[in-house]
Order: structure tokens, then C-alpha cells, then sequence
């Protein structure tokens, strides 16, 4: 049971990080180029994990994913989850971009999600290694 | 026995008698579905905005819904350790309210034995239906009626007796209102230093 709740959470929150980031213009979280595939991808992924977890066996039961455990799972499942969209959609971009389109980085100051808005995860991460190296020279 | 006990008979006497609304109530029962929409609207509201300062509002608000959701759970849980009203409606000394409770239960959900005053399911969702409903008014009505659905389906699992939901979900809605209107503006800088920290690990 526990290892099926983190399943859900994890496909779900991946679904939801896909389907967010069309109305908040997070570039470096999607998986795909076109916002209706992008959408179309969360709502599946969404819809298919809690159909498998609810129809695969009944979930009506005293379970020990509880409370305080329910909880803790579900905080590392949407890290997680948060976690491998920002890998995948970094590997995934880097692969188009270095089939011919340009990449969109460079300097930018912005914190937290803002980045992403313009660079994918591993972007935002390199720009503010090399602005802090920039700094110290 | 608690006030409105008679209301648990009345409600745990249409289970059996519709296959479609008990297989809808065992769905709403449950404890996953109704906690995880919850979480993942509250997630989608914590990134889905474009507008930074908007995006910043609302991340403030679920922050306070979080806290509010963690503070209530702690109330019920000081609450049950001190208080302990009656027992579940599946066991109580009135044999008809019992076994009507009890089919009810074996029907649609399993036999919690846990204290039953009040609801920890009614208390967090309507927490978290509160706090995200004073920050954004149409996901924060779409979360009560969610709650009220779950709070609704565990009164009709014969789980809950009618007071166990609604002190809940009072209980639910005065800490949310006290956590995001008293509590966080007094804690500050601690909410902002946490904003801080996940804007700095690219979580908001």
C-alpha cells in the first residue's frame, strides 16, 4: 500500500507540475513543446493513476498509510516527482535544442520557479554557478 | 450518546437500498481520493500562476492552508487524548442505531477505532478549504464542497456521528481563520524566511 500511494502522488503531482506549467509559462518544467499535448499528457497521467490505484484492489481498508505517514509520503513523492520533471524536461530540452532551434538561457537573475520561466532546471543551476563565479573573480 | 444521534439511523438506513450511491460513497469514503484532490489543487494553485507577484499571493496562502491543515490535526489529536465523548455510532449501547451503523460501515468503509469526536477528516479538509478559500475564492469553494462531500460520505459510512463532522469542520475553519489572520502575520519573518528557502531549492 504505501509503495502504491507514493505511485499515485508521484504520477499525479507529474501530471499536475505538466499541467500548471501552460498557464504559468514554466518553459523548463514541460515535457512537451505543444501546450495541448502537454495538457492532454497531464490529464492521462492524472486520470490513469487513480484509475489503476482505485479499480487495481480495494482500497476501503485499514491500512498503516495513515495520518503523519500519509503525510511525510506524499511531501517526498511530490519532491520527488518535482525532482524528475525538472531532469527529464532538462535532458529533453537540451536534446531539441541541440537539434537546431535555439536554446533560451543565458544571464538571468530571477529566483526560485521564475527561472524556469526561461531555462530548464540544470539551466538555472549552471547560470547562478557561473554568476557566483563571476562574482568571486 | 451524542446530540442528533437519531440523524445516523435516518442516513445509515439508505445503505443497501442504491447500489449506484453506495459505490459513489465508497469512492468518496475513502482516505485517499478526497486528502489527495485537495493536495494536488493546492499544488497546481502553488505553481500554476504567471504572474510573479500573483503567483507569490497565492503561495503565501497555501502556505498558511499547510499550517493550518498540520495545526488542526494536532488540536484533534490533543483533543482525543483529553476528550472522548462517546463512542463510534458502530458501538454504541442503542442496539438499533449500532447495527444500522455497523452494516453501514461493513458496506461501504471498514470499522475505524480510533477516536470519533471530532471528524479528522472533516477538521483537515475544511482547514484547507478555508485557508486556500481566503486567498482564491473559486478553488477555496470548489475545496468546500469537496470537504463536505467527504464529511457527507463518512456519515453515511456509519463511521461518524452528525456532531463529529460538523465540530470538525468548525474546528477546521476557526484554525484556519486564526492560523492565516493571527498566527502567520505574528510569526513573521519565519514565513518569508521559508519562502525564501524554497524559492532558493526552485520549489516556488
Amino acid at each position: 500500500m504505501t509503495l502504491d500511494y507514493f505511485i499515485l502522488v508521484f504520477i499525479s503531482s507529474l501530471g499536475v507540475y505538466q499541467i500548471a506549467a501552460i498557464p504559468a509559462k514554466l518553459d523548463g518544467l514541460c515535457f512537451f513543446r505543444h501546450p495541448v499535448i502537454q495538457y492532454i499528457f497531464g490529464m492521462l497521467a492524472i486520470i490513469g493513476v487513480f484509475g489503476w490505484f482505485f479499480t487495481s484492489t480495494d482500497r476501503n481498508i485499514h491500512t498503516s498509510v495513515e495520518g503523519s505517514q500519509q503525510l511525510g509520503l506524499f511531501l517526498g513523492s511530490i519532491i520527488a516527482s518535482y525532482v524528475f520533471t525538472a531532469i527529464l524536461s532538462s535532458i529533453m530540452q537540451a536534446k531539441v535544442n541541440s537539434q537546431g532551434s535555439t536554446p533560451r538561457e543565458g544571464k538571468q537573475y530571477d529566483m526560485g520557479i521564475e527561472t524556469l520561466k526561461k531555462t530548464t532546471l540544470f539551466g538555472g543551476i549552471m547560470s547562478s554557478l557561473r554568476r557566483e563565479r563571476k562574482d568571486k573573480v | 450518546m451524542p446530540p442528533l444521534a437519531g440523524w445516523t439511523l435516518w442516513i445509515t438506513g439508505f445503505v443497501g437500498k442504491a447500489p449506484a450511491l453506495d459505490h459513489v460513497m465508497r469512492f468518496l469514503v475513502n482516505d485517499f481520493f478526497i486528502p489527495l484532490v485537495i493536495c494536488l489543487i493546492m499544488l497546481t494553485l502553488w505553481l500554476g500562476y504567471s504572474d510573479r507577484t500573483k503567483r507569490e499571493r497565492i503561495q503565501r496562502t497555501i502556505m498558511n492552508a499547510s499550517v493550518a491543515i498540520g495545526i488542526s490535526a494536532l488540536f484533534v489529536k490533543l483533543i482525543n487524548n483529553f476528550v472522548n465523548p462517546w463512542p463510534r455510532p458502530f458501538l454504541v449501547n442503542d442496539s438499533v442505531i449500532r447495527e444500522s451503523a455497523r452494516r453501514a460501515a461493513e458496506t461501504i468503509f471498514y470499522f475505524p477505532h480510533d477516536p470519533t469526536f471530532p471528524s479528522n477528516g472533516a477538521t483537515i479538509a475544511f482547514a484547507a478549504a478555508t485557508g486556500v478559500w481566503l486567498g482564491n475564492r473559486t478553488a477555496g469553494a470548489i475545496l468546500y464542497v469537496l470537504a463536505t462531500l467527504w464529511a457527507v460520505a463518512r456519515f453515511y459510512a456509519g463511521i461518524h456521528f452528525f456532531v463529529d463532522v460538523a465540530g470538525g469542520a468548525v474546528l477546521g475553519i476557526l484554525t484556519a481563520l486564526f492560523i492565516s489572520k493571527v498566527f502567520m502575520p505574528r510569526v513573521e519573518p519565519f514565513p518569508t524566511w521559508a519562502m525564501k528557502l524554497c524559492r532558493l531549492l526552485y520549489l516556488a
